[in-house]
C-alpha cells in the first residue's frame, strides 16, 4: 500500500515539477526545478527506507532489529545540499535577469537569438 | 587495500588551492599566483598517478580507509588516468590565461576559487569509482562553470548562463534518477560491484532504463544532438578561459561517462547504445560543420565545431572495436588542446580590440594591427583541427578513420572525410577574414595592449608535439587503454570487493 502511495505521489510531483519547469515565468520554472528534486528525493527514500522497521542507530543494529537502510539518508542529505546550491543560484540569476531586463518571461529575455 | 596518495592528491591539491585563493581574497594576482601553483602541483601528481597506472596496473584509494562497497573508493585505470592528465594539463593553460587576461571578471575574488573548483568536479568526475559520487562532482563542474559564465565581460553571459542551468540541472535531475534506479536494483552504488553484477548477464528490471537515463544525462553534458542547443551560446558568452575550458575539457566529461557505460556497466547492451552513438555522432558532425560554416561570430564558429569534433568521437566509439576506441581515445585527447588553444587565441584577438568582439563584421582585416604570431599559431592550430599531416589533428584522424575501415563502415566513413574538408573552409576562412583581409569599413579600433600570448603558445608547441614526437606513445597509451576496457575484470578485480 504504502509502495503505491510512493510511486503515485513521485509520479505528481515529477509531473507538476516539469509543467512548472516548462512554464514561460523563469520563478515558476525556478520552483518547478526545486519540486523535481524532491520527488527525485522521495524516489530515493522510496528504494530503501522501508526495509526494515527501526532507525539504523548502533544500538538497534546491536540489539538484532531489522533496521532500515542507513545509505538511502546520506544521500538524500547529499543531494538536498546539491540541488539547494543549484536552486539558490537559479533564483539569484532570476534576480539579476529580472533587474536587467524588466521580466522575467523567457520569451521576453532572448537577446542571444539570431 | 593499497592506497594511492598521488590519486588523493591530484584530487584534493585543486580543492586546496580553491580555499587558499579565497584566503588571499583582498590581493588579486596572489590570488591567481596560488592558481597557477595549485594547477601545476595538480598536474605533477596527476603525472605522477599516470606514470604509476601505466607501470603497475589500476591504482586505487578507498577515502578515509572505509572499504567498498560501503566506502566511497577512487579509482584510476589508464581511462581515467589519461583524462584526468589532459584535464590538469590544459586547465595550466587556462590559469596560466588568467594571469594577463584584462576581462573585468577577473577582478572578482570568487573567480580563481570557482576556477578550481571546476577542476575539482571534472578530475573527481573522472577517478571516482562511486555513481553518487559522479553525480556531486558533476554538479560541482557545472555549478562552478554556470557561477563564472555568469560574471562574464560579455552581457549575454547571465542569460547563456541561466539557459544552461535549467536544461543542465534537467540532465542532473536524469543522471539523479538512473543512479537511484540502480541502487534500488543492486543495492550498491560502486560502479566496480554493479559491473560485476551485470557481468553474470543477470538483468534486473531496472537496469536497462537507467542505462538510458545515464547515456542522456552524459549526452547532455558533452552536448550532442538533441540535446545540444545552449551550448554554442553557452561557450561563446563565457570569459576566454572559461569557454576555452568549456569547449575542450569540460564537454570531455559526457564522452568519458559514455565510454564507462558501454565498456565497463552495460557491456551486454552496448551494441544497441552504439549504434544510437553512430547516428548522433554523424548528426553533430553534419549539424556542427555546416553551423560553424555560417556563423557570425568567431568565438561561436569555434563551439559549433566542438559539436563536429564530439561527433567524429562518437562515431569512433559507436564503431566499438578496438581500433576504432583507440581511434576515439587519441580523438578526444587531441582536440582538447587544439580547441583550448584556437579559443584562446581567438579571446586573444578579441581582447585586443575596443569592444572585445569577435564577431566577424567587426573583426574582419583588424589581424594587420596584431602581434604577427599571433597569425602564425592560429594558422597552426586550424590546420591541426582540420587534420592537416605534421601536426596533432591528422594523428588523431588517421587513428579514428582507421578504426572505420577495419569496420568497414564506408558511408560514415565519406561524411567524415568531407567535414574534415569543412573544417578546412570555415578555420582558413576564418583566418583569412581577420588577418589577410584589408580593414572594412565596419572594422572596430584596436588596442595597444590585449590578453598574454603565452597560455595559448604552450598549448600550440604541445599540439606540435604530439604530432611529432609525442604522438606515438601517444598511441601506444589509448591502445593500452583499449586494452583495458576489453575487460572489465580488470577494473573490477582492483577494487577489492568482498566475494
Amino acid at each position: 500500500m504504502i509502495d503505491l502511495l510512493f510511486a503515485l505521489s513521485i509520479g505528481i510531483l515529477f509531473g507538476i515539477g516539469v509543467f512548472q519547469l516548462l512554464r514561460r515565468d523563469l520563478i515558476k520554472a525556478a520552483i518547478g526545478f526545486a519540486i523535481l528534486f524532491s520527488a527525485i528525493n522521495l524516489f530515493f527514500m522510496a528504494v530503501g527506507a522501508f526495509e526494515g522497521d527501526f532507525a539504523p542507530y548502533v544500538s538497534n543494529v546491536e540489539a538484532g532489529r531489522q533496521t532500515s537502510d542507513p545509505l538511502i539518508q546520506a544521500l538524500i542529505l547529499t543531494a538536498i545540499v546539491v540541488s539547494f546550491g543549484s536552486f539558490s543560484l537559479v533564483l539569484g540569476f532570476v534576480n539579476i535577469i529580472s533587474r536587467r531586463y524588466g521580466t522575467v518571461d523567457s520569451d521576453d529575455i532572448n537577446k542571444l537569438k539570431h | 587495500m593499497q592506497q594511492n596518495y598521488f590519486l588523493l592528491g591530484t584530487l584534493v591539491t585543486p580543492l586546496i588551492g580553491a580555499i587558499i585563493a579565497l584566503v588571499f581574497a583582498r590581493s588579486n594576482r596572489l590570488q591567481r599566483s596560488v592558481g597557477v601553483l595549485a594547477g601545476l602541483i595538480a598536474w605533477v601528481f596527476c603525472t605522477a598517478l599516470l606514470v604509476q597506472v601505466h607501470d603497475s596496473g589500476v591504482q586505487t584509494y578507498a577515502l578515509g580507509n572505509w572499504q567498498p562497497p560501503y566506502g566511497i573508493v577512487l579509482v584510476a585505470d589508464t581511462l581515467g588516468g589519461l583524462f584526468a592528465f589532459m584535464v590538469t594539463s590544459i586547465m595550466i593553460g587556462g590559469l596560466l590565461y588568467t594571469f594577463h587576461c584584462h576581462d573585468q571578471c577577473m577582478q572578482y575574488p570568487a573567480f580563481v576559487p570557482l576556477f578550481l573548483l571546476m577542476e575539482v568536479g571534472l578530475i573527481g568526475a573522472m577517478l571516482t569509482g562511486d555513481l553518487f559520487t559522479l553525480f556531486v562532482f558533476m554538479e560541482l563542474m557545472v555549478l562552478a562553470s554556470v557561477s563564472l559564465t555568469a560574471i562574464s565581460d560579455d552581457q549575454f553571459g547571465l542569460e547563456a548562463a541561466l539557459k544552461y542551468i535549467l536544461i543542465s540541472s534537467m540532465g542532473t535531475l536524469f543522471l539523479l534518477l538512473g543512479i537511484g534506479a540502480l541502487y534500488a536494483t543492486f543495492g550498491t552504488l560502486n560502479m566496480a560491484e554493479i559491473a560485476r553484477t551485470l557481468l553474470t548477464g543477470e538483468r534486473p528490471f531496472l537496469a536497462p532504463a537507467s542505462a538510458i537515463m545515464l547515456l542522456c544525462a552524459f549526452l547532455l553534458k558533452s552536448a550532442v544532438f538533441p540535446f545540444h542547443f545552449w551550448q554554442p551560446d553557452f561557450h561563446t558568452t563565457a570569459p576566454t578561459p572559461i569557454s576555452a575550458m568549456l569547449s575542450s575539457i569540460v564537454v570531455k566529461v559526457g564522452v568519458y561517462g559514455i565510454l564507462r557505460l558501454v565498456t565497463l556497466l552495460f557491456i551486454v547492451e552496448a551494441p544497441l547504445l552504439e549504434r544510437w552513438l553512430s547516428t548522433l555522432g554523424i548528426i553533430g558532425i553534419l549539424f556542427g560543420s555546416l553551423g560553424a560554416l555560417r556563423t557570425y561570430n568567431a568565438k561561436r564558429m569555434l563551439a559549433y565545431s566542438t559539436f563536429a569534433q564530439i561527433g567524429f568521437i562518437l562515431v569512433g566509439i559507436g564503431w566499438g572495436q578496438p581500433l576504432a576506441l583507440i581511434g576515439a581515445i587519441v580523438y578526444a585527447f587531441n582536440h582538447a588542446f587544439i580547441k583550448s588553444s584556437l579559443l584562446m587565441l581567438m579571446g586573444v584577438v578579441a581582447s585586443y580590440t575596443k569592444t572585445k568582439t569577435a564577431n566577424f563584421a567587426d573583426i574582419g582585416g583588424v589581424g594587420a594591427k596584431l602581434p604577427p604570431m599571433l597569425g602564425g599559431l592560429m594558422l597552426i592550430g586550424g590546420l591541426s583541427l582540420a587534420g592537416i599531416p605534421p601536426l596533432n589533428g591528422f594523428i588523431s584522424k588517421l587513428a579514428l578513420i582507421q578504426g572505420g575501415v577495419d569496420r568497414g563502415d564506408w558511408v560514415n566513413l565519406l561524411i567524415m572525410v568531407a567535414a574534415g574538408i569543412l573544417t578546412v573552409m570555415y578555420m582558413v576562412r576564418a583566418w583569412q577574414r581577420i588577418f589577410q583581409q584589408k580593414p572594412l569599413p565596419s572594422t572596430v579600433e584596436t588596442k595597444d595592449k590585449g590578453d598574454s600570448l603565452v597560455a595559448p603558445f604552450l598549448l600550440i608547441c604541445v599540439c606540435l608535439l604530439l604530432g611529432t614526437i609525442l604522438a606515438e606513445p601517444m598511441v601506444q597509451l589509448a591502445s593500452e587503454t583499449v586494452r583495458q576496457l576489453g575487460d572489465p575484470l580488470i577494473y573490477i578485480s582492483a577494487v577489492n570487493l568482498p566475494k
